[in-house]
């Protein structure tokens, strides 16, 4: 009988989906909360070969996810997958390098750099992002030179050394929504638009979710992004613009709970399904 | 089915008998996010879950 390891910190409802579908499917699931384990290749006695990491918390998982690979484990998704989509500044340059449509960007340390790098992109408003994070937390529209130094300013001052690498991103006008594509070994199984009238549309943050039919174009761009940064379990942001299709950003643990009901589409069963067949070809 | 308190409004919760520690969940009364941090037997003790941090999300 297969076993998969679910590594995690908190248990959202995406992880109960998750050990619901693998139950439907006979499937054993450890459930491993890395902040009880003591991670020591000497002496960790370990009982399965692949695991799935879904921890909330980014560090503790890449920690663990390079763990349970140096004994063995085949963690999904690996740690190269997860050190380019942890890391909006890597996944950026990623996919312009390997010509996956995405808006211009640029990457600055103080605030002289950020007003030429504004210039490049064409100027204002642009976004800043910290390089690190999530669910639309500390993202700023920058309209002005003004709004500009202030929050260069607080972060210089207030932020952590993450705070202070300035990711520049050309705003993107959205229609009141963006799309995201969940993609499994570069096949994209179902979609969903996020609206909002706010210009973050993450459902975290208010975003209503809504069925988004998986179209050709879509179907491309993101299996081309998937390829470009190593597949796995992935989900990606994608803005709709007038030159077509741009990816935004990319997820290495998506949540998907909210995204099931819409599309009809067992994404819990679809990620249990992907592990099972990584165990069968071990 | 499993019942304790909520640690900030003492209402009695009731924990279905899939719950896993770890898990998070709501108070039914005062709506705080709980957090499952111990489960044996009969027995579930609920905390408050903890903020978010920096490095949380997908």
């Amino acid at each position: 009988m297969i076993t998969i390891g679910l590594l995690h910190t908190t248990i959202r409802g995406d992880e109960k989906l998750i050990i619901e579908a693998a139950k439907k499917r006979n499937i054993k699931i450890k459930l491993i909360d890395v902040r009880e384990e003591i991670l020591n290749r000497k002496t960790y006695q370990c009982d399965f070969e692949v695991a799935l990491e879904r921890c909330v918390s980014t560090v503790k998982g890449n920690h663990a996810t390079r763990f349970f690979e140096s004994i063995g484990v085949k963690v999904i998704n690996n740690s190269s997958v997860s050190a380019i989509c942890e890391d909006k500044f890597v996944t950026s340059l990623i996919l312009q390098k390997t010509h996956v449509p995405t808006p211009d960007f640029a990457m600055v340390f103080n605030a002289d750099q950020a007003q030429q790098a504004i210039k490049q992109l064409g100027g204002f408003p642009v976004v800043i992002k910290p390089p690190f994070g999530s669910w639309g937390r500390l993202l700023a529209k920058v309209n002005d030179i003004d709004a500009l130094e202030t929050i260069l300013e607080h972060k210089d001052v207030l932020g952590s050394p993450h705070q202070k690498s300035f990711y520049l991103q050309k705003y993107i006008k959205k229609p009141g929504r963006d799309i995201r594509s969940f993609v499994i070994n570069g096949v994209t199984i179902c979609a969903i638009y996020r609206d909002s009238p706010h210009w973050i549309t993450n459902t975290a943050r208010g975003g209503v979710a809504t069925n988004c039919p998986v179209t050709k174009e879509l179907s491309n761009i993101s299996k081309k992004a998937s390829d470009a940064v190593g597949g796995g379990i992935l989900s990606m942001d994608v803005f709709e613009t007038a030159d077509g299709l741009q990816i935004n950003e990319i997820n290495h643990t998506t949540e998907f709970k909210n995204s099931e009901k819409p599309t009809g589409v067992s994404i819990s069963g679809a990620i249990v399904d992907c592990c099972i067949k990584v165990a069968k070809n071990l | 089915m499993l019942k304790t308190n909520c640690p900030i409004c003492d209402v009695q919760v009731t924990l279905s008998k899939n719950t896993e520690e770890s898990e998070i969940i709501s108070c039914p009364d005062c709506h705080t996010r709980l957090v499952v941090a111990n489960l044996k037997g009969n027995t579930a003790i609920l905390e408050e879950a903890p903020k978010v941090e920096e490095d949380w999300g997908e």
